[in-house]
């Protein structure tokens, strides 16, 4: 009952049958470190992440750092795929690469994820992120994954 | 400039380390030469992205590149001028050790009058077998904000107000 194996295999199962990614979101230890959550809507995930002042990369603008930001994507991007295929542990990333659009301001961080390929290998997600409108990305992502 | 960086390292090494998302972190930057910057990052366990084996999450080796390749960025800057990174592309090479520290070195491999393109790498025990390996490129933006006489300025007007304050606090 205690293998930690079978507790986050018994966890991801219960998140998607119960619909709540959040569930996998804290079985990161790294989520609570920046401050991200998950919530379904409209059937897809959205992703956010809490303004707090250890997120702060450039502290005379203030700026959320890029590599929280590209951290934020590419653990959203794990999660979107944990979520949504049959994957049974954290996914190995092979790569990972983020285009920097606008500042990251200092408020809540939003992102989405679309799963673009998923073959029998090789998973190709790409991940979003906005703060006032999802037409203005701050940044955009896209990662792939080697699934075992 | 070898008083400019003698100057500067100090700065940069305190703004790197005990401000925001640095500071969360705690890693220690061992290096800090022209266009060439090394850091340490101990292991902890809050920054732990797979908890079945204990290994740290990506988005920390993204972190700590993408600390390592600005502030390498910084160095080549010698007039009030920002560097925001453009883009940065990570790939993984094999999973990091739990439980022990990561290092991380970058280098600036070109320089010109708009773009700094830096490269970058993760290892633990063979610098030659890397965890990973990033390119990063970043803009060079000229902004008066920058400058010393600014910072200074500012930090004094941020003290007065606070002093401000504090004097009317008890009426309040």
């Amino acid at each position: 009952m205690n293998n930690p194996k079978v507790q986050f295999d018994k966890t991801l199962i219960e998140a998607r049958q119960s619909n709540q990614p959040q569930l996998i979101v804290d079985l990161i230890p790294y989520s609570s470190f920046i401050g991200a959550n998950a919530q379904i809507d409209h059937d897809d995930i959205v992703y956010w992440l809490d303004r707090r002042s250890s997120n702060i990369g450039n502290p005379s603008l203030p700026a959320i750092h890029g590599g929280v930001i590209g951290g934020f994507l590419e653990l959203c991007a794990s999660i979107e795929l944990m979520f949504h295929s049959e994957v049974i542990q954290p996914p190995k990333v092979i790569d990972f690469s983020v285009d920097y659009l606008r500042p990251g301001r200092y408020k809540t961080i939003y992102a989405s994820c679309e799963v673009l390929r998923q073959g029998k290998k090789l998973v190709n997600v790409s991940a979003s992120a906005w703060q006032d409108d999802s037409g203005l990305p701050i940044a955009t992502a896209r990662c792939h994954f080697l699934l075992q | 400039m070898n008083l400019k960086l003698a100057l500067f390292k100090p700065m940069l090494k305190l703004a790197m380390e005990r401000t925001g998302h640095g500071a969360a972190l705690g890693f220690e930057i061992t290096r800090i030469g022209f266009g060439e910057v090394d850091l340490v990052f101990p292991y902890k366990a809050e920054t732990v992205g797979n908890p079945l084996t204990g290994v740290v999450h990506g988005g920390v080796i993204v972190s700590l590149l993408d600390t390592c390749c600005g502030s390498a960025a910084i160095t080549m800057l010698n007039s009030s001028a920002v560097t925001p990174t453009m883009d940065l592309r990570l790939d993984y090479m094999h999973a990091a050790k739990p439980f022990e520290p990561i290092y991380v070195s970058a280098k600036v491999y070109k320089n010109t009058s708009n773009v700094i393109f830096c490269r970058g790498s993760a290892w633990q025990d063979d610098p030659d077998n890397p965890i990973a390996h990033c390119i990063a490129n970043f803009i060079r933006v000229e902004t008066s904000s920058v400058s010393l006489g600014a910072i200074v300025k500012r930090r004094v007007g941020r003290l007065m107000r606070r002093k401000n304050q504090q004097g009317s606090g008890p009426d309040e």
